[in-house]
């Protein structure tokens, strides 16, 4: 069976396809598509998705050696994310489905980041633990199997990756936060500064804006201000901070395993800040130590991205969930968030 | 609650009843415009102007630019922090959701873009004085 999966939902644009679990081609538009657009990372736009859209497909079948006519399934991101953009993705998906008479499949992105780690060789095993980390999301899920998803945790207020970025910007950093926060914390010491990490009534939530406040009190209390602080003092500044962040997570996945009812095969971490190399370390020494397989995916599936997508919407159309073509886009994560 | 209003919130219980009294001024078509620095409650505030209209489930717009909640009401919850120019809010449809008179929009860091904002609108300026200590300037404009 081969996928055709499109991924509009925030900043970027990406085309995937899949043909019976193998990928075929998995294209970014901030990856791929910066020479031909000048160079420049592509603004938040509905539009800049327009423009892409339809060479990013033209491509993505270029590359897997396809006509159009071979395709199966067609499946596109429905949300949650931006309207403009979302719908974007949708339209076309449903459009190319409608002109080529075959299913089309709507997806929730977050369970494409879910179930990224299927697109490794060396996959999760049901029941398994799954982190979801990224920019807008911080979520811990128990995934029992492909169609059921237990929620036993979620960000009360900031999502980690925005904790990276913000904190990245008070110690002067740049964009994006995450890499420049890993790459100053290489050089700097975790037990610097003991920043305060969030301990919640409610046993799995996580929280980061106590831990942003923090960052900033102590920048004002020892260096006035931000533009004031010296460059050796930010490498211990990045790697406490990053410290903190990893300790709520390990926290609460330590907790999970250890207290849950349900004894986990696997432990999983996703989404764009699944490519922290201090997050994928201490969790897999968590797994490691508990004797459980750990999966993270390669850094193409943990941004956002289409190959997800259409994994995702393969395993629904294997299990007769298709969507027809009054498929809406939702802007954000339904309250009874999975199937 | 009359405006232009002045208060100081010395903790986040004070802030949760400022936030309560001010959710009972507001009605569908009102857009709140919301200005302070990094870590001085904005989202820590609209989370608990929303909380009273029924729903406690809200987290940072930042990434997203823009949530929307089912409420009593419908809310808009945006987020100006990762907008890099006014054409990139057009190009999202700003326009489109403040048009609708049925919803209630709150916008954090509107500051960053005072000229697409509607002439009519609450303002609130909200200023760290200590660690949990707030001073909220609420206007009617």
């Amino acid at each position: 069976m081969t996928v055709l999966g499109i991924e509009t939902s925030c900043d970027e644009t990406s085309v995937s396809i899949i043909k019976d679990d193998k990928l075929l081609s998995n294209l970014i538009s901030s990856q791929d598509f910066h020479v031909k657009y000048g160079g420049v990372v592509p603004e938040l736009s509905s539009r800049a998705h327009l423009q892409m859209i339809e060479p990013l497909v033209k491509q993505s079948l270029d590359e897997a050696g396809l006509k159009k006519e071979e395709l199966d399934v067609v499946a596109a991101t429905a949300g949650p994310g931006l309207i403009g953009a979302l719908l974007v993705g949708l339209n076309f998906g449903k459009a190319l489905s409608y002109s080529l008479n075959i299913p089309f499949v709507s997806v929730n992105h977050i369970e494409g980041h879910i179930f990224s780690g299927f697109l490794m060789e060396d996959k999760p095993e049901f029941p398994y633990l799954c982190l979801v980390v990224s920019g807008g999301h911080t979520l811990l899920l128990l995934v029992e199997d492909d169609l059921h998803i237990k929620k036993l945790g979620t960000t009360i207020d900031d999502a980690a990756g925005e904790a990276f970025d913000k904190v990245a910007k008070m110690i002067g950093l740049g964009y994006p936060g995450g890499p420049k926060i890993q790459a100053y914390a290489d050089n700097g010491n975790p037990d610097a500064i003991k920043f305060p990490i969030a301990q919640l009534k409610t046993k799995y939530d996580f929280s980061f804006s106590g831990l942003k406040t923090a960052v900033l009190r102590h920048i004002q209390k020892e260096f006035g201000d931000s533009s004031k602080i010296p460059e050796d003092a930010k490498p211990d500044l990045a790697a406490s901070f990053q410290e903190a962040v990893v300790k709520a997570l390990t926290n609460n996945v330590k907790k999970a395993i250890d207290k849950y009812e349900v004894e986990v095969h696997s432990i999983s971490v996703v989404g764009g800040v699944a490519a922290n190399q201090a997050i994928r370390k201490s969790i897999s020494a968590i797994a490691q130590n508990r004797s459980i397989k750990f999966v993270v995916p390669e850094f193409q599936f943990c941004g956002d991205n289409a190959a997800m997508i259409a994994y995702r919407a393969q395993k629904l159309y294997e299990n007769g969930i298709i969507s027809d073509l009054s498929a809406n886009a939702y802007p954000s994560l339904p309250k009874d968030i999975f199937i | 609650m009359k405006f232009p209003l002045k208060i100081v919130a010395a903790d986040e219980t004070e802030t949760i009843d400022l936030a309560k009294k001010f959710s009972g001024v507001l009605k569908p078509g009102n857009t709140v415009a919301l200005i302070g620095d990094l870590g001085t409650g904005k989202t820590f505030f609209t989370k608990n102007v929303i909380a009273a209209f029924g729903n406690s489930e809200v987290s940072s717009p930042t990434f997203a630019i823009v949530n929307v909640y089912e409420t009593k009401f419908k809310i808009y919850h945006f987020d100006f922090y990762r907008i890099k120019k006014v054409g990139e809010l057009y190009d999202i449809g700003f326009d489109d959701y403040l048009a609708d008179s049925d919803a209630i929009t709150f916008i954090e860091w509107a500051d960053l873009f005072p000229e697409i904002l509607p002439e009519h609108r609450f303002e609130i300026k909200i200023n760290s004085i200590d660690e949990t200590k707030r001073e909220f300037i609420i206007e009617s404009l």
